[in-house]
C-alpha cells in the first residue's frame, strides 16, 4: 500500500511545494484525505472541497478538484449551501481547529443539527498557527501559547458529544496513526449524513516547538506513546483515538395529532 | 395582463422567481421576513433558514458556485454581519442578489421605521476596495422591476448585486402588473463539480493563489473595477423631472423619501438615482443646469457627500432622520433653506 501512488491523481503536483513549514503535519493529512478518496475511488468530477483560512485552510488549493477557500470560519455554511443546491456532489471541507470549531463553532453545531450530509476534516494542530500559535479551542489546559504565557487557563472544547447529540459521524485519529486515519476518512466519507473526522496533527513551528519538543518526529512520537486506539466506543476518553458508535436515531420531532 | 394588490416584499419575490432564483437562504429580522414567508411556499425554489446572516450570506455563496441563482434578504443588522462574505463574493466572481430592507440605525435602533443608513455601507462596508451596483427602486412595480435588473447585473458582472430597500416602500401595497417578459440573464460559468478551478478571496491568477505578487494583484483590482463599470453602464437607471416654472435648483432624493419629493415638482426640478453606485454619470450634466444643489435622504448625509465628490461642488442637504416622513415638515424644511 505504501508504494501506491494512485492517490496522486487528485492532486495539483505543479504546485507543489505548498507554503507549510519542513517538518509541518498538515501534508500527512492532505496525502491521506487523498488516499481516502482513492480507496473509494470518489470522482473527480462530482467532488467538491471546501475550506476556511488558517494554514490547513490553505490546502484547499491543492486537490485536482473544484474547490473553494472561504473567509475564517465559514467553509461549513459555504459546504452546506453546495450540497443543499446539488444533492449529486460530494462535498469535502478541510480547515483547522481554529477555524472551524472556534470563529465557525456556531456553523458547525448548526451542521450537526441539519445533519448535512458532507464531511469535514479537521486538521487539529490544537493552535492558531497561521497568526503565530495563540490558543485555540482545543489547545490543552495549562498549555503555553502567545496568549496564554501562563498556560491556558481553560479546558479544552470535547466535542463528540456533539456529534452524539444527533448521531452524526465523529471519529478523532492523528498524524502518527496513517491507517487509522485513512480507515477514519474512509468511513466519513462513505457515512450518509454529518461527518468529522479531527485530525490530530503537529504544528512544530509555532507550536509544538515552543512545548519542548526538538522537532516534529518528536511530536508523532508523543501521538505514538499518549493515544490509544478504541474504535466504536461509546465515548472516547481523553487518551483515545477512535470512531465514536452511532446509536440509533430518536424519533424526529413531536408526533403531529 | 391585469393588475394586482401586491405588498413591497412580496413582489421582490415574485420578481425574483421571474428572474430564476433557486437558492434563497437568510435569517428573520424586519422589515424583510415577509421575504422568506413568501418564498418557502414556492415549490422550485430550495430556502433554508440558516443560523445567521453569516452563514446565510455564505450559503449563497455556495449555491451559487454550484450552479443556482442564489439570493438573500436582511436589513440592516444582518447586512452587518454579511459583510466579510460580501468582499469574498467580489473576490470570486460570485453572482448573488442581497437585499437590504433598511431600518433605523445604528444598532437595534427603531427596528420598525424606515431608514436610508446603510447607503455608504453598500460600498464601503467590507474591507478593502470593491466596486458593487446597488439599485433603490421607489416603488413596489419598481421593486418588482429592479428585483429582475438586480439578478441580471449579478449574472453580467459575476457579483453580489445589492438591491435597497426600506421598511416603508417594503411593507407597501401598490397595484402592479406582474409582467413576466423580462430578457433573462443566464448563468455564464460551469457550475462546481465540473473541473478543477479554486475559487479563492485570497489574491490571485487562474485559479492560483499569488499571496505577494503586487503587479498581479493590481492588475485584479483594475479588472474587477473595469467588469463592474462596464456591466453598470447597460443599467444606467435614474429619473429626472424637469420643473414647469424656470427654477434654479435641483432637488435630489431616492427610495420612500424621493416619494414626497413629487410633490415638489413644480417648485424644483428632481433628480432620482435607481442605480445609485457606481453612481450614474449623467448626475454631472443634468447638475450642470442648476445653481443650488438641494439633497435630501434618511440619513446625514451619506449620499450628499458621493455627489459633492462626482460633481466637485458643494451641495445644500436636509437630513430627515427618525423614520418620520412628514409632508408640512419637509416642506417647512424645503422653503426654509430656500431663505
Ligand atoms: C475574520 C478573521 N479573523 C482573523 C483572521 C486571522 N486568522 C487567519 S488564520 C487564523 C487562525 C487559524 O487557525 P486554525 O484554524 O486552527 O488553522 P491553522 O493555521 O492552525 O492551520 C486567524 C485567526 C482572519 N483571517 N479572519
Ligand atoms: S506554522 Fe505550523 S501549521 Fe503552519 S505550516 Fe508551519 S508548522 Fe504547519
Amino acid at each position: 500500500m505504501n508504494n501506491d501512488t494512485n492517490f496522486k491523481r487528485y492532486l495539483k503536483l505543479d504546485l507543489l511545494p505548498t507554503p507549510w513549514c519542513p517538518g509541518c503535519g498538515n501534508g500527512i493529512v492532505l496525502k491521506t484525505i487523498c488516499q481516502a478518496f482513492d480507496e473509494l475511488d470518489l470522482p473527480k468530477n462530482g467532488t467538491v472541497v471546501v475550506s476556511g483560512i488558517g494554514c490547513a485552510g490553505r490546502s484547499a488549493g491543492f486537490f485536482d478538484l473544484d474547490s473553494v477557500h472561504t473567509a475564517h470560519g465559514r467553509a461549513i455554511p459555504v459546504a452546506e449551501g453546495i450540497k443543499y443546491a446539488n444533492d449529486a456532489l460530494n462535498v469535502v471541507v478541510v480547515s483547522g481547529d481554529g477555524d472551524l470549531i472556534g470563529i465557525g463553532g456556531n456553523h458547525l453545531f448548526q451542521a450537526i443539527r441539519r445533519n448535512t450530509n458532507i464531511t469535514v476534516i479537521c486538521y487539529a494542530n490544537e493552535i492558531y498557527a497561521m497568526t503565530g500559535g495563540q490558543v485555540s479551542p482545543i489547545t490543552p489546559h495549562n498549555t503555553k501559547t502567545l496568549t496564554t504565557p501562563n498556560g491556558n487557563p481553560d479546558r479544552p472544547a470535547d466535542i463528540q458529544f456533539l456529534f452524539k447529540s444527533n448521531n452524526c459521524f465523529f471519529a478523532r485519529t492523528t498524524a502518527y496513526h496513517l491507517n487509522h486515519m485513512r480507515k477514519c476518512i474512509v468511513e466519513a466519507l462513505k457515512f450518509k449524513g454529518f461527518s468529522f473526522v479531527e485530525a490530530r496533527t503537529m504544528c512544530i513551528v509555532n507550536y509544538g516547538r515552543r512545548l519542548g519538543y526538538k522537532n516534529s518526529n518528536e511530536m508523532l512520537l508523543h501521538y505514538k506513546e499518549f493515544y490509544k486506539i478504541n474504535d466504536y466506543a461509546e465515548a472516547l476518553a481523553e487518551n483515545e483515538i477512535g470512531i465514536i458508535k452511532s446509536a440509533p436515531r430518536s424519533s424526529d420531532g413531536f408526533p403531529s395529532a | 395582463m391585469t393588475k394586482q394588490l401586491f405588498q413591497g416584499n412580496q413582489a421582490i419575490t415574485m420578481a425574483a422567481e421571474v428572474a430564476g432564483l433557486k437558492f434563497f437562504a437568510g435569517y428573520p429580522i424586519t422589515p424583510a421576513s415577509e421575504i422568506i414567508h413568501e418564498l418557502v411556499n414556492k415549490k422550485h425554489i430550495k430556502v433554508l433558514q440558516m443560523e445567521d446572516e453569516i452563514a446565510s450570506i455564505n450559503a449563497i455563496i455556495g449555491a451559487s458556485l454550484a450552479g443556482l441563482k442564489a439570493m438573500t434578504a436582511t436589513s440592516g443588522p444582518g447586512f452587518s454581519l454579511m459583510q466579510e462574505s460580501i468582499g469574498l463574493a467580489h473576490m470570486m466572481e460570485v453572482p448573488l442578489v442581497i437585499v437590504n430592507v433598511q431600518r433605523v440605525g445604528p444598532s437595534t435602533g427603531m427596528p420598525t421605521l424606515p431608514a436610508q443608513g446603510d447607503v455608504i455601507q453598500c460600498i464601503h462596508g467590507s474591507h478593502g476596495d470593491y466596486f458593487p451596483i446597488v439599485f433603490y427602486p421607489n416603488s413596489v412595480s419598481e421593486l418588482y422591476k429592479y428585483t429582475i435588473m438586480a439578478f441580471n447585473a449579478a449574472e453580467e458582472s459575476l457579483s453580489p448585486v445589492i438591491l435597497l430597500s426600506d421598511g416603508f416602500i417594503s411593507h407597501l401595497y401598490e397595484t402592479i402588473i406582474p409582467d413576466r417578459n423580462f430578457d433573462i440573464k443566464n448563468r455564464t460559468r460551469p457550475p462546481l463539480g465540473a473541473g478543477n478551478r479554486h475559487f479563492t478571496g485570497l489574491s490571485h491568477e487562474d485559479s492560483v493563489p499569488k499571496t505577494s505578487d503586487v503587479d498581479n494583484y493590481r492588475r485584479l483590482i483594475t479588472r474587477l473595477h473595469e467588469k463592474q463599470q462596464l456591466t453598470a453602464q447597460r443599467y444606467n437607471y435614474y429619473e429626472y423631472l424637469e420643473c414647469s416654472k424656470d427654477t434654479d435648483t435641483l432637488l435630489i432624493s431616492y427610495g420612500a423619501l424621493s416619494r414626497i419629493a413629487y410633490y415638489f415638482k413644480n417648485d424644483f426640478a428632481l433628480y432620482r438615482p435607481i442605480r445609485l453606485f457606481p453612481i450614474v454619470e449623467e448626475i454631472k450634466i443634468i447638475a450642470s443646469r442648476y445653481k443650488r444643489i438641494l439633497i435630501m435622504e434618511m440619513n446625514t448625509g451619506q449620499y450628499a457627500h458621493e455627489i459633492e465628490r462626482i460633481l466637485h461642488r458643494e451641495v445644500e442637504f436636509i437630513p430627515i432622520l427618525g423614520g418620520c416622513i412628514d409632508l408640512n415638515e419637509i416642506k417647512q424644511k424645503l422653503y426654509e433653506q430656500r431663505y
